[in-house]
């Protein structure tokens, strides 16, 4: 690939979304230092030294994603959806264990997480068969064999316990049988089938997941034990007000009313709100909703149906983590351990984010043209 | 499928997402604008700790600086019941406990057997000793906490002078309750935030009072020779039959009261177990009528006015004297007497024509100059101001009783405090008990120099009146029995039947004698009273024994010399108090 070809691709990028990525690593690595610090006289916690190195691997995989064409990818599917699945059954084994649950595998001593490749893999894999010529959407087979690409991995990522992670999986797998034209009537069944089965799942959850939903709905319900991270986070948010109270000012966070654990990782968006406001939660939504209509964009404007499949399946899994991750910190959802991405602080969903992000740009490089 | 349909499906697609945008940024927008501001104060008022630094009460001391009340540290015994009766050593724990805290093992046993409560204390401050056997015994479940007691190393000693404080640390009598301000301190207030594990956060801090350690109170009293007088007292009443006694000994050149006693009396550590009657303080709090003490004022102030001369003859009716149809007696009938006898026999006729030929009007003046009805204004609480009515009260015969210490009501500190102003070239010195206050540190925030209240007498009349009370120790006086070996006493003798409905007494009175030492260049000033000695005796013959012990230990103690060069006394210089080296505390004799 030579540089006149390079330049010509990274021209053809969708700079809105990438200036929205950049600015949100950039608000990312902030707000960790902020979570970490706990006022002029304390050490500030490290993490924002390190967040800066998985912006920059981040930085590096988005731009050799977006340049490498999503089509070479896409046939190596298979070989890439059976190595996620071998990698939830050795974290199944061989995971480290996390506060009662395996979700990390001990990589060159670099913890991962394997359920998030396991879900890109996934995506990959159900975009490809989706996009196969001969696969008619309006096939019942074609259901069947959808169900069978998603349900392994959903299985063992829920079994590990992380049934977030696996619940992501759900609203993807929708998102791309809606695409891909598979018949509203058949979707709506499907729905309907999943509304009975919902009573049964409450009984497969385990004692902390059921208390995180009891929480929500009632945070009395154990305001000191499961409901106090959502209570304290949504005072958090309710004390920002309009303008917030200032970069380093938030107290929820200094003060460590909100776990200093959670604070830089699945409660950053807390941390922000308190100490931004109003204006500065909006205007963080309003980038989200730049990279999320770019990647919708880009899978409008895809030149296959595979491109189609795989950007919007993308943007799914984007969009869901950060709807799900805002809406569980200011309580319209129960509390699940998304991140949000590219600010959270963590390398595993870092990498997966900015895969996603240049998987999407890869597709839009190569768009219609007309 | 046709473009339009795919179109359709992609716009449903963005549409969902963008609904569930919007959603979250309704929640946010109510959440940031709409959280109002009583839960703002609230969550800010859950941060918000207030702390209150709790300081120890300050001392009391004596003038050498020994302790009379100071806080102590001991050890509240605590226990976890429901622990204990989970693990079902409730039983053998409580029994061993009882035992060794001598408690009741039964009502230990059912403190300890109550599976609801995590906390009984067993028994407040426990001393170091029994503390220390029960700590060896590592019981499981119990546990020790510190608990600040007031505690009175001298027991009753003064005890009516120091008070008590409660166990809230509040003063409840005496310098205790006095001076509770400034032996409390101040607690400190620290307002601050705190974190999410209830730790104050230091950079936070919004307020920080510093506290301000509790005062020491430093008191005129000389515990050596409280304890002497104290012992005199109580050496002489179980014979004298008295229900009651006090002693007061003050100096006369400043006012300052040396030992201030009085009977019955309690143990401060133990003051809730005393009866009202034991805690009154008697020498300030105890009204009687005087008798002849008082006469001392009425002469001195009629020999002073020039309206008697010492040598001047009154006729003393042989005891018995009709005035405006009522009779006078006196103990021993007397013919004619000079008004220094007067004074020497304590003759009530004498007196009273003394008084008659000075006037009501000199008389009240006089008597009030004395500081008679009302406080001194000592610094313990609970003083009396004695009762001496206007003259517009008086009846054609008040003269002749007042002159004798009758139809007055006075303290002791009243009496003895008149009567070292006649031994103080006539100043009236406000009598006071608390030297100084001191803060740990050292600073001083409050100390009291001799006050002249009033000067009822002129100096050469303060001379020759308290040349004249010379006389009654000596032979042939009334006070012979208040003689001091070596020294010349100057004093008189009271005896006042105790008045009841109707009338007077016939078999109870009040038995005293106010004096000073020596007399021609007085250093102390010496009141025993007794209340009703049984069988009736006079105050010459009750009080005046007492008096001379309690003198002669006070001279020996304080280091007052029995000769010296009598001093110069020069009527024109302005009074100024003498200066008194603060004695050493090692030598602690000198005055």
């Amino acid at each position: 690939m030579n540089r006149d070809l390079l330049w010509k691709l990274l021209r053809r990028l969708d700079l809105v979304s990438v200036v929205a990525v950049l600015l949100l690593m950039a608000i990312g690595i902030a707000f960790v230092y902020s979570a970490g610090y706990r006022g002029e006289d304390q050490p500030v916690a490290g993490f924002h030294r390190r967040q800066i190195v998985w912006c920059a691997i981040g930085a590096m995989v988005f731009v050799v994603a977006a340049v490498a064409d999503y089509r070479r990818i896409g046939a190596q599917s298979a070989g890439l959806y059976a190595a996620g699945l071998a990698a939830l059954v050795l974290v199944l084994f061989f995971g480290i264990r996390v506060y009662g649950a395996r979700r990390w595998l001990d990589l060159l001593g670099q913890r991962v997480q394997p359920s998030e490749f396991a879900k890109l893999a996934t995506i990959l894999a159900l975009a490809r068969f989706l996009s196969l010529p001969h696969v008619d959407p309006r096939a019942p087979s074609t259901l069947a064999v959808s169900a069978l690409i998603t349900g392994p991995p959903f299985f063992l990522i829920a079994a590990e316990p992380d049934l977030g992670s696996a619940l992501a999986l759900i609203p993807i797998t929708a998102a791309l049988l809606i695409v891909a034209g598979v018949p509203w009537r058949t979707l709506g069944l499907l729905a309907l089938a999943a509304t009975l089965v919902l009573p049964i799942g409450w009984f497969a959850l385990g004692d902390y997941q059921r208390d995180r939903l009891l929480v929500f709905f009632d945070p009395a319900h154990d305001p000191l034990g499961a409901g106090w991270n959502s209570i304290q986070s949504g005072i958090a948010v309710g004390s920002g007000g309009l303008w917030g109270k200032g970069f380093l000012r938030g107290t929820q966070n200094v003060l460590g009313f909100l776990p200093r654990t959670v604070a830089p990782t699945d409660f950053i968006f807390s941390v922000i709100a308190e100490e931004k406001g109003f204006v500065g939660s909006a205007a963080m939504l309003g980038l989200y909703a730049m990279v999320i209509a770019g990647g919708l964009r880009a899978a409008a404007r895809a030149r296959d149906k595979f491109g189609q499949l795989w950007a919007t399946g993308l943007t799914t899994l984007l969009f869901f983590h950060v709807f799900t991750n805002i809406a569980m910190t200011i309580g319209l959802m129960p509390v699940t351990g998304l991140p949000l991405p590219f600010i959270s602080y963590g390398g595993s969903f870092m990498m997966t984010a900015a895969l996603a992000a240049g998987e999407i740009q890869s597709v839009f490089i190569r768009r219609y043209s007309r | 499928m046709s473009l339009i349909r795919q179109r359709l499906r992609f716009w449903i697609t963005t549409i969902v997402m963008g609904v569930a945008f919007a959603v979250l940024m309704v929640r946010l927008a109510s959440l940031h604008l709409g959280t109002n501001e009583s839960l703002r104060q609230r969550v800010t008022r859950a941060r918000t700790v207030r702390q209150t630094m709790r300081v120890g009460r300050g001392r009391i001391l004596d003038r050498h600086g020994r302790i009379l009340a100071m806080d102590l540290i001991l050890h509240d015994v605590c226990a976890d019941p429901a622990a204990l009766l989970r693990e079902g050593h409730h039983e053998f724990i409580g029994a061993r406990l009882a035992l060794m805290l001598q408690l009741e093992p039964a009502m230990v046993v059912g403190r300890l057997s109550q599976a609801g409560r995590r906390y009984v204390r067993l028994r407040r401050a426990v001393p170091d000793e029994e503390l220390r056997a029960v700590e060896a015994m590592k019981f499981p479940h119990v546990w020790f906490e510190p608990a600040s007691v007031r505690s009175y190393p001298y027991g009753g000693t003064a005890c009516h002078v120091v008070g008590f404080s409660n166990v809230e640390g509040v003063g409840g009598a005496g310098i205790e309750q006095q001076f509770d301000r400034y032996l409390r301190g101040r607690e400190g207030l620290r307002i601050s935030e705190q974190d999410g594990l209830g730790r104050e956060l230091y950079g936070r801090r919004l307020l920080e009072i510093a506290a301000q350690e509790g005062a020491d109170v430093h008191l005129t009293l000389d515990l050596d020779l409280q304890e002497m007088v104290e012992a005199a007292l109580d050496e002489a009443l179980p014979g004298s039959g008295a229900v009651g006694g006090w002693v007061i000994v003050q100096r006369v050149r400043t006012g300052e009261i040396l030992a201030m006693a009085s009977r019955p009396y309690y143990d401060l550590n133990a003051y809730g177990r005393a009866p009202e009657d034991r805690r009154l303080n008697r020498a300030i709090g105890y009204v009687y009528e005087p008798g002849s003490t008082f006469k001392v004022a009425v002469i001195a102030a009629a020999l002073d006015a020039g309206v008697v001369r010492p040598d001047q003859v009154f006729d003393c009716e042989n005891g018995l004297w009709h005035y405006r149809g009522k009779s006078l007696r006196d103990y021993h009938p007397h013919g004619r007497l000079t008004v220094a006898d007067i004074l020497k026999k304590s003759s009530n006729i004498g007196a009273a024509k003394i008084a008659l030929e000075l006037g009501e009007v000199r008389v009240e003046e006089a008597l009030r100059r004395f500081g008679f009805g009302r406080r001194t204004g000592v610094e313990i609480p609970g003083e009396e101001a004695g009762i001496l009515h206007p003259r517009s009260r008086w009846t054609s015969i008040s003269l002749t009783r007042i002159a004798m210490g009758h139809e007055v009501g006075v303290t002791s500190l009243q009496m003895l405090n008149a009567l070292c102003a006649i031994a103080n070239d006539g100043f009236l010195l406000r009598p006071t008990i608390v030297s100084r206050v001191t803060d740990p540190r050292g600073r001083v925030f409050r100390e009291t120099a001799p006050e002249v209240l009033d000067r009822p007498l002129s100096a050469a009349g303060a001379r020759r009146i308290c040349a004249l009370l010379e006389r009654v120790t000596e032979p042939g006086g009334t006070g012979t029995k208040a003689a001091v070996p070596g020294f010349r006493v100057a004093g008189k003798t009271g005896t006042a039947q105790k008045p009841i409905p109707g009338g007077y007494s016939d078999d109870r009175n009040i038995a005293s004698f106010v004096g000073v030492l020596p007399a021609d260049r007085p250093e102390i000033g010496i009141i025993v009273v007794l209340d009703e000695p049984q069988p009736l005796r006079t105050g010459g013959a009750a009080a005046a024994p007492i008096f001379s012990t309690i003198a002669q230990r006070a001279v020996r103690h304080l280091g007052i010399s029995p000769d010296g060069p009598p001093r110069v006394i020069d009527p024109t210089i302005e009074y100024s108090p003498p200066a008194f080296p603060e004695s050493n505390r090692d030598s602690g004799q000198s005055l």
